[in-house]
């Protein structure tokens, strides 16, 4: 009998994902053959197919295999990792470290000489290793073991640089931080595998699917990956780089364009939800979201999107949180849902809850600063700055060049009075920015600027200040707490006259600003008492001499002497007594302000980064 | 654009033809108010002969391939389908195209702002909804305009998305910029006019030289209340050869309006109402001038007759709002100015006439807010600062009303009225060496309510300088003899009778009889008159030899039974009239 056209059937089936077929073909050929190793490989596969895990692994482990073959090894605990019996597949995969390890080698060298059954098999033992150490690695992911994991999935890459799935594994549950991925990417024997055109395409989709986010910059593609352009990949990962750079406008188009090739194109998703959240497209997300509940109930990005949702539209935290818990359910390792979870906290002040599960998501997340940040940004907002200041120093080892991170600690620093080194950082984080495009023109970067005119403003650079309130105000018109600030730089100038007028206008767009209120009260009273009683040149004396009515001439006549006492209005009434006692109410006042509206900022930063995860 | 340069008006033929290209070109974009303007004006101008009509513009490569695209928006566009049209001219590549993409997208937000508050607030919220598509459209063309690429239209377009986000600053720089690019788009000035708070500022502009610009200058100096260089100006236009553009006779009847020249400004209205008798624009401004006379059947006539022409302009609810407020109707008068205002949410005059009748009805909140709006739409309005000085100054609070009436007053640095409510808050604030200053600055410049000189007086008389007060009290009286009529207010004998007593006081009897006298003519003083007659009288038959008399209070005392509790009186009664 023919085995070989039986054998080459089941393959067939299985490519035609017939697995009965299939497992009734390899279940008569193992029999046929006297129980081929390979046979009951391919039964055993079957086997696996067909969900019957357990049947698999008795299958390949009654006859010892598993001690004999790396396949088969692979396969057992692949069966017992899908049973979630975590602890039997490491023991299979173990037990091959110490003993049979060389066996199999002997083993496998025997049989390469006798027969030539592992060619027939398909598998060179790199990758057959490297599929172990991958699959040791996601068990030990399972088992929250992530250092084990971590090492694991590195060596699995190493085995075999084309190993997707290990790489992926490693950069999207951000095991690695940026400098670490990017030493690990070079540290890569890719030379020694590929060839040098392979060379540079893994480096470059490698290099696309590293951090993007903890520095902004921009995307290169090398020539000899031209026809990549339009891979989606790469266009998400463009996407992204745009996110990032919080150009969302150019991200939605991008991501849009992939979401009508590619509906629902995983790796876009992410980032598509966070766009949507940015620019408040609340009834495209509520559609997304409900295609993708109906479609993929168990996939956490779906109930993440449901999450995002009520967390966008506002007042429907509580749902939000139902809908982001059971994202994190379904996937414990899924962080974005677990910040997002955090943030729903956040925004009702609810300081405490919003932290552990920052932190949750920092140890889910240890190559990702964001969790750092918030944690940080939580401990400054509960009047701890010493503790904010310590988080966000662990945030800046991890990006050391994130303009968010930096801004914020800026923000400490202005809290503690040291207004000098606050600007310094203001600056730097600026700096960042600016490296990207010539000028800022994002959004997001409105407080950075009004900030950084608060901060010149306490260091008496009265000019500086105001062009930062200005350019604020191009990015973000019509807000008036700038308005408000740049009032009281003029007011601080002296200059009465403006500082009316731009709190005036603070007070059209908000009527029941205190701050404004007062300020403005002041300064009109400021600017009355030492402005003159009006506008023109006096020309008292000349109207008075031309007296001649005739009705009452002679009476008028009479008198016209004394006309010439008239006191003259000369000296300028300035009531200056006011002005000690105005500046320290000022001052006082602006303290106060002050730190109201540094809350105020940070929990809009807080709200800005907050969404910048999403997508991680 | 090179041929639009040309500074004088010699060549008229030049300009009708550079008019009629740029009305084509409005129209295409579909500017109606600046095709309305060139229109105006190239109407007013002699037709050319065949042969010299301007060819229609050549088109280019881009042009052609969106011709298809930019008709179908144009179409949509017209029937205010403005998303529709923006959608299918996202590709386009033409200038034309991307303009009116834009444009689109502009007008699409203003249509939703206008909608959203029709349907949910009254107008007194309007500034609460806001314009969503702005933000976008700001970084778009700021990124445009950066790399050079907007042309004329779009500089406008860019211009008027920077002003509607208060980034006046900008905005001034872009319409410059615009107004340099296409001298002959009236909408770019006529946005620069509104910018523009003071004459250093337009000094400080440089500007295009060409035709145009004459007709910016002549607007904005009516604008900025320098009404004899504006006619001067206007003059110069006619004799140029625009004598029969309806446009500058508008503007010349607004210039006498605000000057407060009524005949004159009541003349030309006429004239241009015989002239273009279905115009509504400026009609408001026309009833106002009824109003300010009082002429009751013409303000009748006039709303009756835009009613039939169009009830729903925004004028014609002005021209009635005033109508119902000139017989007292208060209550319609707003409703009438609220409807203007749903019209048009940034009409100016509405919002100044509906704070007017707040006030009228009490209702300070509402006029504070109404007068606030008039001054958000335009900063240049006197009426709208004044009414927030008065209503402040209802509402006790008198640094604000000061502050407010000194703006009215910066305005108009020559008008009496700002000048008394400047006085009169200083005096409020006790600060009487101000008030006094206020007071007689506000007689200098010509009183209009003659009311300066009265409260100065008293102010004087509060402050015992008596010798100050009766000089101010004489002029006073000077004044009000020498203008014939009798005004109704008019405290002439509260001046006799002061001038009587001081007379008195200081021995003059002949003059202190003489303002006896007088004051026996006038109903409420004629007692006092009489008393001190007799006070004179009993003096000076008795004290002939002893005029010198130190004595002469004592002298009085006796007498003084029936003169003391007068002169109690008086004070108090000038407390009340001071108001």
């Amino acid at each position: 009998m023919n085995l070989d056209r039986l054998r080459k059937r089941v393959r067939h089936y299985i490519d035609q994902q017939q697995y009965q077929s299939a497992l009734f073909w390899a279940d008569k050929i193992a029999s046929l053959s006297h129980e081929d190793p390979q046979d009951i490989y391919w039964l055993a596969q079957c086997l696996y197919l067909t969900a019957q895990y357990h049947r698999a692994s008795h299958a390949l482990r009654s006859r010892k295999l598993d001690k004999l073959y790396g396949a088969c090894q692979y396969l057992a605990a692949r069966c017992h990792y899908a049973a979630k019996e975590y602890q039997q597949a490491l023991d299979i995969l173990d037990m091959e470290e110490a003993a049979s390890k060389k066996l199999l080698d002997k083993n496998l060298k025997e049989e390469n000489g006798s027969r030539e059954i592992v060619k027939d098999w398909e598998m060179s033992p790199a990758s057959i290793n490297s599929s172990i150490c991958l699959l040791r690695g996601k068990i030990y992911d399972a088992m929250d073991n992530r250092p084990l994991a971590t090492s694991s999935y590195k060596e699995a890459l190493k085995l075999d640089v084309y190993c997707f799935e290990a790489f992926d594994l490693l950069t999207s549950h951000h095991m690695l931080t940026a400098q670490e991925e990017k030493d690990f990417l070079d540290s890569l024997p890719l030379s020694q595998q590929c060839t040098e055109e392979e060379v540079e395409l893994l480096h470059f989709l490698f290099e696309n699917k590293l951090k993007k986010y903890n520095k902004p910059s921009e995307m290169v593609v090398p020539d000899i990956v031209n026809g990549l352009q339009d891979n989606l990949d790469v266009v998400v990962s463009l996407a992204e780089r745009h996110y990032y750079n919080c150009d969302f406008k150019m991200c939605y188009s991008l991501t849009s364009m992939v979401m009508v090739k590619d509906p629902f194109h995983a790796n876009c998703l992410p980032v598509h939800i966070g766009t949507l959240v940015e620019l408040s497209k609340a009834n495209e997300l509520f559609y997304l979201s409900h295609k993708l509940v109906d479609l993929y109930p168990s996939n956490p990005v779906s109930w993440f999107a449901v999450g995002c949702y009520y967390l966008m539209v506002g007042h429907k935290n509580e749902h939000a949180r139902r809908y982001l818990s059971k994202a994190t359910t379904l996937e414990r390792t899924y962080g974005p849902a677990w910040i997002a979870y955090g943030h729903s906290f956040a925004v009702e002040s609810e300081h405490d809850q919003a932290m552990a599960a920052y932190f949750t998501a920092a140890q889910l997340m240890k190559g990702c600063h964001l969790p750092m940040l918030y944690i940080g940004l939580e401990y400054g907002l509960t009047n701890n700055p010493k503790l904010a200041e310590h988080f966000f120093s662990q945030a800046l080892s991890i990006a050391p060049e994130d303009p968010f991170v930096i801004h914020e600690v800026a923000v400490v620093a202005f809290q503690n009075g040291d207004y000098k080194t606050s600007e310094k950082l203001f600056l730097d984080a600026m700096e960042k920015i600016k490296a990207i495009g010539n000028e800022v023109t994002v959004d997001k970067w409105e407080p950075l600027l009004n900030n950084l005119g608060h901060v010149c403003r306490k260091l008496k650079k009265y000019e500086q200040a105001l062009e930062y309130h200005r350019q604020a105000l191009v990015l973000i018109p019509q807000n008036a707490s700038t308005y408000s600030a740049i009032g009281y730089v003029h007011s601080l100038k002296g200059d009465f006259e403006s500082a009316i007028d731009y709190f005036h206008t603070a007070l059209g767009l908000k009527r029941d600003d205190t701050f404004s209120v007062t300020m403005l009260g002041h300064c009109i009273e400021m600017y009355i008492s030492d402005s003159d009683a009006y506008i023109g040149t006096d020309i008292k004396d000349k109207v008075r001499k031309t007296l001649n009515t005739p009705a009452l001439m002679k009476m008028l006549n009479t008198s016209a002497d004394g006309n010439e006492s008239r006191a003259q209005p000369v000296e300028e009434v300035n009531v200056c007594i006011e002005t000690p006692s105005f500046n320290a109410d000022k001052q006082t006042d602006a303290f106060q302000r002050f730190l109201l509206e540094c809350d105020m900022h940070e929990s809009d930063m807080m709200l800005e980064t907050s969404m910048s995860d999403t997508s991680t | 654009m090179a041929a639009t340069r040309c500074s004088d008006f010699g060549d008229l033929v030049q300009i009708k033809k550079q008019l009629i290209s740029i009305i084509a070109q409005c129209k295409e974009r579909g500017l109606v108010h600046s095709v309305k303007w060139a229109s105006e004006l190239a109407f007013s101008l002699d037709p050319l002969p065949l042969n010299e009509i301007p060819p229609p513009p050549e088109l280019t490569e881009e042009d052609a391939q969106d011709l298809d695209a930019l008709c179908l928006a144009k179409s949509y566009f017209d029937l205010k389908e403005y998303d529709r049209a923006a959608y299918f001219l996202r590709g386009c590549r033409s200038q034309k195209a991307y303009f009116l993409y834009m444009y689109s997208r502009y007008l699409s937000g203003e249509k939703k702002k206008d909608d959203e508050t029709v349907d949910s607030l009254g107008p007194l919220e309007k500034g609460q909804v806001r314009n969503e598509a702005l933000r976008e459209l700001r970084v778009e063309l700021s990124k445009k305009h950066s790399a050079g690429e907007l042309d004329g239209f779009a500089l406008y377009l860019y211009g008027v998305v920077l002003r509607k986000l208060d980034l006046l600053k900008e905005a001034v720089e872009i319409f410059v910029a615009a107004t340099h690019a296409l001298p002959l788009h009236w909408g770019s000035w006529l946005e620069l006019c509104n910018l523009i708070t003071n004459i250093e500022m337009l000094k400080s502009l440089s500007l295009p030289d060409c035709w145009v610009r004459d007709f910016f200058m002549a607007h904005m100096y009516t604008e900025l209340q320098m009404i004899k260089e504006a006619l001067q100006k206007y003059q110069s236009l006619m004799e140029a050869g625009f004598a029969k553009s309806s446009y500058i006779i508008s503007q010349i009847a607004v210039a006498y309006h605000n000057i407060r020249d009524i005949d004159q400004a009541l003349y030309l209205f006429n004239e241009l109402r015989e002239q273009d008798p279905f115009r509504i624009e400026n009609m408001d401004t026309f009833s106002n001038l009824l109003y300010v006379r009082s002429m009751k059947p013409e303000l009748s006539y006039l709303a009756h007759n835009l009613v039939e022409i169009d009830k729903y302009r925004v004028e014609t609810c002005c021209v009635i709002g005033n109508y119902y407020s000139l017989r007292s109707q208060h209550e319609k008068a707003a409703l009438y100015f609220q409807r203007a205002l749903k019209l048009n949410p940034r009409c100016l005059g509405a919002w100044t006439l509906m704070g007017h009748e707040y006030m009228e009805m009490k209702n300070t909140s509402a006029a504070i807010q109404a007068y606030r709006h008039a001054i958000e739409v335009n900063k240049r309005d006197y009426r709208a600062w004044y009414g927030l000085g008065q209503t402040y100054e209802i509402l006790k609070m008198p640094f604000y009303s000061l502050y407010y009436y000194r703006k009215a007053h910066q305005l108009r640095p020559n008008d009496s009225r700002m000048l008394v409510a400047l006085g009169e808050c200083y005096e409020k604030l006790s600060q009487q060496l101000e008030a006094k200053k206020c007071y007689w600055r506000a007689y200098s410049v010509g009183d209009v309510e003659r009311m300066a000189l009265l409260k100065l007086a008293k102010l004087h008389e509060q402050l015992n300088e008596s010798d100050d007060a009766a000089q101010c009290y004489i002029i006073y009286i000077q004044d009000i003899f020498s203008c014939g009529e009798q005004l109704e207010h008019a405290e002439v004998s509260t001046a006799l009778r002061y001038l009587g007593q001081y007379y008195f006081k200081n021995k003059l009897y002949d003059e202190a009889s003489l303002c006896a006298q007088r004051c026996c003519d006038y109903n409420d003083a004629r007692e006092e008159g009489k008393a001190l007659l007799r006070q004179i009288s009993a003096v000076r038959e008795q004290g002939e030899p002893s005029s010198t008399d130190l004595s002469l209070p004592c002298v009085f005392n006796p007498l003084s039974n029936n003169t003391t509790p007068v002169r109690r009186v008086s004070p108090l009664d000038l407390s009340s009239v001071t108001p």
